[in-house]
């Protein structure tokens, strides 16, 4: 395999900037990409990338001409913050400017010290730490850097919107200081999906006390596109986190969900949905580390899988010795709608302490006989019934996205990728 | 021009010699009956003779093998249609046990039920307005908590809550062979009367009612014009109300004595 080699003159970043690009590299040429041997990949076969982008998978390359649209999601008020294949667009965004935000780009580019933001500095002994992430300090050219005040409460959610397909290397820091409330919408969709690239996108989070932060992931890559992401996020005591993912785009997909529960009270929620169809292959590792006392984390994942698309859920949580009255739950709920559909799914608990409070729980199933008939014998077409107990399957995961402009969206994008699943009217609200 | 269609007149539904198996196992050994528009029946019978399973053939589930005889509704061969067909050609079914299905809201099963229903019959499609008039006033006639329409289909119901939403969907489907599968299990004895008012209030010269019950308690309430014991899954003794109160007295013993006595004394003879 060939290593990474850097174009300086492409990427943005003084002197400082470029010794940890330069660290990276050498890191990445120590690890590599992740193969199946590696336990956290064995169900991922990256060879998919690889053979489709060739030997210089990781180098940003335009791949498509047509200028994408760029269009709101229907009801969604929000500051804009547009990346067009990878490159952010100060034209079509609308700033807040109530807080500190600037794109990435411009951030290294002002070269300032870059090392005071951490931001591409790397820690090789984090949880799921991989050749990707390396690849992703050392080529970062974009991301949305966003330093929300102490006791702000961000008025309308920040939307990022990345659109159009490339392989782009983004790297996102977003902080809140104490106190501090917001929205964070990641929002990946494709262009016209002529061509394949690869989205490598790390989302670093930090949260200080009582800060509290919303975030939805949706990724709606479009069908040829690889998507590899990390959301690595530390929380500081009695803050709160929420991640919304949803996976519904993308040829592979995969992401690593890092939370680390670093203070007493800090709580997380996370809530996944995959529907996906045809070959698509989805990948989540999530990790929780509850590395103080009461701490709670909620986990719920639900996949959706039909054609022969492959599943993958690994939700590890790791109490540690101090963690006491850690309150913890996790559940995976699987619908394979067709024989050929496939999930491995895997719950880990690794518990250092007694007085915790712990559960979980998986199921994987096809969509219930007795309910079927049941509907059926009301009057519901064969169809009808099957999208209806798909969609209440989903439903758990959708109810929990606070914000009703977002649901509605994915309601209607999820259920539009299944067979006969269009007419939603009246299952909305 | 006023048609009166008379009690017993007009056959809705005709079954004759239905055997029908569950996993290669004969639960039905030859049904015989025939029910006229208009007509209440009860069947009554132990345990595990087959008195879901001739609900369930007739209602269309999967899973039951019918290896002889016929069903039919209206003239038509029900056992070619679908479950939902039936449902649109009048036939209901209220379960013995009413399935929980969280996340799919009672209201609008009961929308997409009500307007499938009124489609095939060629007849307009109800808008939201209509259907949320309808809907009230239905749940008005079984006494069902308007907070339960909002809730998904039976989720977290208590027993005798479920038994209650079967009968008033049952209300707002207006079928013309209602098929209801122990519904007096269950109820309390306030929840029966008003269950049995609601069932009354439906009754009419079109619609016809078959009762699955193990209590005379019931037929006190919905008077049958006929009863039958269904026991090892045959038909082995029908008559009228009557029959059920010497059930109660007797037990099914005598029934199955009887039709064992009968039995032999046909093989003698023949
Ligand atoms: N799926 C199945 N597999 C095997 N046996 C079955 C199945 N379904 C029903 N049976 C059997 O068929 C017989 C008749 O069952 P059915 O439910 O029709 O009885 P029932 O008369 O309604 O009884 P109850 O009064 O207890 O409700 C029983 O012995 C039952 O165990
Ligand atoms: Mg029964």
């Amino acid at each position: 395999m060939s290593g990474l080699t850097l174009d300086r003159t492409a990427l943005p970043g003084g002197t400082g900037v470029q010794a940890l690009r330069q660290q990276a590299v050498d890191i990445f040429s120590r690890t590599g990409l992740p193969g199946r041997r590696d336990e956290d990949w064995k169900y991922t076969d990256i060879s998919r990338i690889t053979a489709t982008l060739g030997e210089t998978w990781w180098q940003p390359a335009p791949t498509e001409t047509a200028e994408p649209e760029i269009s709101d999601i229907e009801g969604l008020d929000a500051y804009r913050i547009v990346f067009v294949r990878g490159a952010f667009q100060l034209e079509a965004s609308n700033l807040p400017d109530s807080i500190q935000l600037k794109p990435l780009s411009a951030l290294l580019a002002e070269d300032v010290d870059a090392t005071s933001h951490g931001l591409l500095k790397l820690d090789e002994s984090a949880p799921l730490f991989n050749g990707f992430l390396a690849a992703n300090s050392a080529l970062a050219s974009d991301g949305l850097c966003a330093c929300i005040g102490e006791n702000t409460k961000l008025d309308k959610p920040l939307y990022v919107l990345h659109i159009g397909n490339s392989t782009a290397h983004l790297l996102n820091g977003i902080m809140l200081g104490q106190g501090a409330e917001a929205t964070l919408i990641e929002h990946f969709v494709g262009g016209d999906g002529s061509a394949a690239g690869l989205s490598n996108i790390a989302t670093y989070i930090r949260l200080q006390d009582h800060a509290s932060l919303s975030h939805y992931r949706l990724q709606m890559e479009s069908a040829k596109q690889f998507h590899i992401g990390r959301v690595d996020v530390q929380q500081a005591r009695n803050s709160r986190y929420t991640l919304h993912a949803v996976e519904l785009g993308g040829s592979l997909s995969r992401a690593d969900i890092v939370v680390k529960l670093a203070e007493a009270g800090a709580s997380c929620e996370l809530n996944g949905l995959f529907v996906a169809a045809g070959r698509q292959h989805i990948d989540h590792h999530t990790r929780i580390d509850h590395a103080a006392p009461h701490c709670s984390s909620r986990e719920q994942y639900r996949t959706v899988l039909d054609g022969r698309a492959h599943g993958v859920f690994n939700g590890k949580i790791v109490v540690a010795e101090g963690a006491v009255k850690t309150d913890s739950a996790q559940s995976n709920g699987n619908l394979l709608l067709s024989k050929q559909a496939e999930i491995d799914t895997k719950p880990e608990l690794e518990i250092y302490n007694d007085d915790v409070k712990c559960a979980h729980g998986v199921t994987v199933g096809q969509l219930d006989e007795t309910q079927l008939f049941y509907l059926k014998s009301r009057g519901l077409s064969e169809t009808e019934a099957r999208q209806l107990l798909t969609f209440a399957f989903a439903d758990e995961i959708l109810v929990a996205m606070g914000h009703n402009a977002i649901r509605r969206f994915i309601e209607k994008a999820a259920f539009a990728k299944l067979p006969n699943m269009a007419d939603l009217d009246g299952l909305l609200g | 021009m006023s048609f009166v269609v008379k009690k017993g007149f007009d056959d809705m539904l005709k079954i004759e010699n239905l055997h029908a198996s569950v996993a290669g196992k004969e639960i039905l050994k030859g049904i015989n009956l025939t029910i006229g528009a208009g007509e209440v029946h009860a069947i009554m019978g132990p345990n595990g003779s087959g008195k879901s399973t001739l609900s369930n053939v007739i209602a269309g589930r999967d899973g039951y093998e019918v290896t002889a005889g016929s069903v039919t509704y209206h003239g038509k061969d029900l056992l070619a249609m679908k479950p939902e067909e039936r449902a649109w050609e009048g036939v209901f079914l209220a379960f013995q046990y009413p399935v929980e299905i969280p996340g799919v809201n009672n209201t609008y099963m009961l929308k997409a039920g009500v307007n499938a229903k009124r489609k095939h019959q060629g007849e307009q499609e109800l808008d939201a307005m209509e259907f949320m008039q309808l809907i009230r006033k239905k749940a008005k006639l079984v006494e069902l908590d308007q907070s339960f329409l909002s809730r998904g289909v039976n989720e977290g119901f208590s027993g005798g809550e479920k038994k209650r939403n079967e009968i008033f969907q049952m209300a707002v489907l207006e079928p013309s062979l209602a098929l209801l599968d122990e519904t007096d299990s269950g109820l309390d004895i306030d929840a029966l009367r008003v269950v049995a008012q609601g069932v009354n209030a439906l009754r009419n010269a079109e619609r016809s009612i078959v009762m699955v019950t193990h209590y005379q308690r019931l037929l006190d309430y919905i008077e049958p014009d006929f009863v039958h014991v269904l026991a090892d899954g045959k038909i082995l003794k029908s008559g009228d109300k009557n029959l059920a109160l010497e059930l109660e007295e007797r037990g099914y013993d005598w029934v199955k004595d009887e039709a064992a006595i009968a039995a032999s004394d046909q093989g003698q003879a023949a």
